[in-house]
């Protein structure tokens, strides 16, 4: 069934959108099922994704409050903020936070991949879908080798994102990102974010790690990154998450 | 130039960072490091996302009493966890501990609720799943 799915996937895509340049297919036969399924958030950082983070340049800053770890109001794990960061910040009011029309605002993929919620990944040969549980977000990935839209398409919470693959990780680059929060604390990047993820499911196939590298000048000096890990569970999937912005009224 | 200014207006906006409000978070509205508890009867229970909330009437371990709002993390984790819209009805004894507001208010996070009958449940223990 999974495979059914993914194989449709990948035609349903080149009939609406078409791809960019053929991309080689190389990757094992039991690539689909190692990446499908389920997968539930670590709290821990899980070792086999250590290769990941070794990568990570030495300029990089990681953000360590990733699966449900938080940065309180004033701390930005060490990053330079602009000043015009700085002065939106200022601005910030908390407690239009608590207001309905706050309550169910989605965060973009720069914060979503992050939080405490499991997700189910469908996996293709042309297109690699992320269906979130946190706001019933999903991702789109394009695997066929097409590249990003003008500067000025239209920017949504997942952004545009395009995959490849290097070895046996999962390489995906995100632009065109809707300006949002970057730590949950007041702290947004702008629309000018460029993400970089790997992705990497462990031998076994149980855990998949993953490392987002975040570029954006108009808020912050240099590189960021977060590390992220997830556990595969049979038989388990996500549930609607139907936000209620009077959930407190 | 007249047409051309809302256009570059538009686009330039994009790239300014902005102060948008987002989902409240944990940490910023309540005091991680520290546990209250309140004792009370449920007047009302609601299990739906982002949050669940129960409303309490009763005295907190501080000695305010009154009327107490106490969060939930996500219903999606707590189903996880057992929790249903039925784990807390209207009229059950309880005591409930939790991470006060920092506001100052009545109101706090659940880390767990306690019944009558020495059963417990558990929403959000320290420095975990804050959704």
């Amino acid at each position: 069934m999974m495979k059914f799915f993914s194989q449709f996937l990948g035609g349903a895509l080149l009939l609406a959108t078409g791809p960019g340049s053929t991309v080689a297919w190389a990757q094992p036969d039991d690539f689909i099922s190692r990446w499908s399924g389920f997968w539930s958030v670590r709290f821990d950082r899980a070792p086999s994704g250590a290769a990941l983070l070794d990568e990570l340049p030495d300029d990089v800053v990681l953000i360590d409050d990733a699966g449900g770890g938080e940065l309180a109001a004033g701390e930005y794990a060490g990053l330079k903020l602009s000043d015009e960061a700085l002065d939106a910040i200022r601005d910030y009011d908390y407690a239009e936070e608590l207001l309905p029309e706050n309550a169910c605002r989605a965060p973009s993929v720069a914060f979503y991949m992050q939080a405490p919620f499991p997700m189910e990944i469908y996996a293709g040969r042309d297109l690699i879908i992320f269906r979130m549980e946190y706001f019933d977000l999903v991702r789109i990935i394009f695997m066929d080798g097409r590249a990003h839209p003008p500067a000025d398409a239209l920017h949504t919470l997942s952004g545009h994102s395009v995959g490849r693959w290097e070895g046996n990780a999962l390489v995906v680059e995100t632009t065109h990102i809707v300006p949002g929060t970057f730590m949950n604390n007041g702290f947004d990047h702008s629309a000018d974010l460029r993400l970089i993820e790997r992705f990497l499911v462990s031998e076994d196939g149980s855990t998949l790690s993953a490392t987002q590298v975040y570029e954006d000048a108009a808020t912050f000096e240099g590189r960021a990154a977060r590390y992220m890990s997830w556990s595969k569970r049979a038989g388990e999937y996500v549930l609607s998450y139907d936000c209620d912005p009077n959930y407190g009224g | 130039m007249t047409k051309l200014t809302p256009i570059l207006a538009g686009i330039f906006s994009l790239a300014l960072p902005v102060a948008v409000p987002a989902h409240h978070s944990f940490v910023v509205h309540y005091v991680g490091e520290r546990i209250i508890s309140v004792t009370g009867v449920v007047e009302e229970f609601r299990f739906r996302n982002p949050h669940g909330i129960i409303f309490v009437n009763g005295t907190s371990s501080d000695g305010n009493s009154g009327s107490w709002k106490i969060e939930t993390n996500s219903p999606n984790i707590l189903r996880r966890r057992g929790w249903t819209d039925k784990s807390i009805s209207p009229g059950d004894e309880v005591i409930i501990e939790g991470y006060p507001a920092r506001d100052g208010s009545n109101a706090m996070r659940i880390f767990r609720v306690r019944f009558a009958d020495g059963s417990e449940m558990i929403g959000q223990r320290p420095s975990a799943d804050n959704e």
